[in-house]
């Protein structure tokens, strides 16, 4: 399926031309049949405070999709807001051809999304089980096997697994996060920043730790500011600045755009 | 050298923390004195175990009504101040269902679910105790229980719950209100007297002998102490064990994330009105049960000693208000060692201040019902 999305991408003429703008590919339609998620011109913000305009955002079945962009340019906020966890102001977001858009946010995860939010991902004060028996708690039982393939993947978590979540570093917090919101081994896994406050020699690990979560067939959709190395590693990446898509394309591309290399990613 | 480096360090200390060296000589002189009384013989041995068992007791309704309050002030974060009205609720619907219990047959029944009002009845005629009428006691108790749960439940439904994303102050502020509404319908329905429920002679009890006089354990104590560390044990293994219980811990501790992770967050708040109510309610009925008296003002009154509690032992945890709740209780039973009776209360609050001037965020610290 995965390929098969790429061909089409790869057809759409413009795409063969550097990055297309974004308003275009909202106009594919090809695309928008082989969607897992799909944004469709979707306005929120918190309240009064609108951040996000018309922004169209695909991620195909075990694809991985990465959302670059400055500061402030709504990256979490689309993640929130697929979530349920912003003001609604307009436009849609389906899922697997269901329209979630007014979904709270504590129904969303019955459909088969997981999220890793930035900051306070894990319950501090539960040990490491317990966190990863409440990413299952919409199920009557801890799935043993969803639980031993979290341990296996996260080997650091087996060997802490009474420890509290709070006293953990920075790393093990955000592989016991990743771990709790694949509990449910969800088909579209939304991370965001999962590299901030790591030790440099933690980012790779975890860099490879979320390209072996997507090549076991989720879908992954992550929110990145080390943009160079989450554009190496995704299949598609979005630019999103200001609140709106600005480029959308294959990683790679966008990685080897003059325009975007010299605004987003310095030079 | 030795003496002018001991001298450095008292003088940095003494600069750096006058206040702990005037509590230390505090605390000095309350030993002294304690001790020097019970040598010489003006301070019994038997009555200070006396005061110790009944601050013991004091302090476990304490705590046991304190762990609802902390558990709607973590996981709802509000302070509610109707409160100690919910205990006062608990009581009178508990009480009037042992009177009538105890008392079918003997006197009318208006009376005896008015329990007593205008003292058409007596608790001590109709000889209530947990020896004499355990059935009634019993189930008293429970009803108090699930009165309070039953009364949590529908002030949070149409009270709490549209407000629920008001600030923590808009909450507090309508639970001040709602604890005079309750107390009032209280006065309105049973009357301002103080009656006696238990007449405490008749209670059985043991005396034992102890060095210097007698020390004496009645079966009511026996009852709170069985109840009380029974409920604590139970809510500890409900939040420890069960699924429930870690959805409320994980619900205080983050409930954005508790939300997003899929836990129902109103049928948590439901759950936790249910267990903090009807500790609630059962800790207003064995103070009652315990004491021997009952007076609308009952629940409001104890209050302030359970916020102190709650305080004390780091708001927002169910141990901190247990262990809270048992040094409020010995302070104010133990204080008459050195000062007179009426000064107990205060004592707890000075006692409370003191500790949280040197740990300002409770024993258990932070916001957690872990």
């Amino acid at each position: 399926m995965k390929y098969e999305f790429v061909e089409t991408f790869l057809l759409a003429p413009r795409a063969l031309c550097g990055p297309r703008l974004a308003t275009s590919h909202s106009r594919t339609p090809e695309v928008v049949r082989v969607s897992l998620l799909e944004v469709r011109d979707l306005d929120a913000g918190y309240g009064e405070l609108q951040i996000l305009t018309d922004v169209d955002l695909d991620v195909a079945d075990e694809e991985y999709v990465t959302i670059v962009g400055p500061n402030g340019a709504g990256k979490s906020t689309v993640m929130k807001s697929v979530f349920g966890l912003t003001t609604h102001m307009g436009g849609t977001v389906t899922f697997a051809d269901e329209d979630i858009t007014a979904t709270k946010p504590e129904d969303v995860i019955h459909k088969g999304l997981g999220y890793v939010p930035q900051n306070d991902n894990v319950f501090a004060e539960l040990n490491v089980e317990e966190n990863l028996e409440m990413g299952a708690y919409i199920l009557d039982e801890v799935p043993q096997d969803a639980l031993r393939m979290v341990y296996d993947r996260f080997p650091i978590l087996e060997e802490r697994k009474d420890q509290k979540a709070g006293t953990m570093s920075g790393g093990q917090q955000q592989m016991l996060a990743m771990g709790r919101a694949l509990m449910l081994d969800p088909d579209l896994l939304l991370l965001d920043e999962p590299s901030a406050g790591l030790a440099p020699d933690l980012v790779d690990e975890m860099f490879d730790k979320i390209d072996e979560i997507n090549e076991a067939g989720t879908a992954v959709l992550m929110v990145e500011q080390n943009a160079k190395e989450a554009l190496r590693r995704c299949d598609r990446g979005y630019v999103l600045v200001n609140g709106q898509n600005r480029y959308v394309d294959e990683g790679d591309k966008l990685l080897n755009d003059e325009d975007v290399r010299q605004d987003f990613l310095g030079g | 050298m030795g003496v002018s480096e001991t001298y450095a360090r008292g003088r940095r200390l003494a600069g750096e923390q006058p206040f702990a060296i005037v509590v230390g000589l505090v605390a000095v002189w309350l030993v002294w004195f304690l001790v020097e009384g019970l040598v010489t013989g003006r301070i019994r041995v038997s009555n200070v175990l006396s005061y110790a068992w009944d601050g013991l007791l004091r302090g476990l309704i304490v705590g046991l009504a304190g762990i609802g309050l902390s558990m709607t002030y973590s996981i709802l974060n509000f302070a509610n101040f109707s409160h100690g009205d919910y205990i006062t609720s608990g009581a009178f619907s508990g009480w009037a269902v042992t009177y009538l219990l105890a008392g079918l047959g003997e006197a009318n029944i208006g009376s005896l679910l008015l329990v007593g009002a205008g003292g058409s009845v007596f608790g001590g005629a109709l000889g209530i105790g947990i020896t004499t009428s355990p059935l009634a006691v019993v189930v008293g108790m429970l009803i108090a229980g699930a009165a309070s749960i039953g009364l949590a439940l529908f002030i949070d439904r149409f009270v709490y719950k549209p407000i629920r994303d008001e600030s923590g102050i808009a909450l507090l502020i309508t639970s001040v209100g709602v604890a005079f509404a309750l107390r009032y319908i209280i006065v309105f329905v049973f009357g301002t007297d103080v009656r006696g429920t238990t007449s405490a002679g008749e209670v059985p009890r043991v005396s034992f002998y102890l060095i210097d006089g007698s020390f004496r354990i009645n079966a009511h104590d026996i009852t709170l102490l069985v109840v009380a560390v029974g409920l604590m044990l139970g809510v500890h293994l409900l939040l420890q064990t069960t699924k429930l219980g870690k959805a409320m811990r994980a619900m205080s501790d983050n409930e954005d994330l508790a939300r997003i992770t899929g836990i129902p967050t109103e049928q948590v708040i439901r759950a936790t009105w249910i267990v903090g109510g009807g500790l609630t309610g059962i800790a207003g009925y064995m103070f009652v049960l315990w004491k021997g008296t009952l007076g609308f003002n009952d629940g409001w009154l104890l209050l302030l000693l359970v916020f102190a509690a709650v305080i004390l032992g780091g708001i927002g945890s169910i141990y901190g208000a247990i262990a809270g709740g048992i040094v409020i209780g010995l302070t104010a039973s133990m204080s008459v060692i050195w000062i007179p009776s009426e000064f107990g209360r205060a004592a707890a609050f000075f006692v409370m201040i003191v500790i949280l001037l040197f740990k300002p965020q409770g024993i258990f610290s932070g916001r957690t019902t872990a």
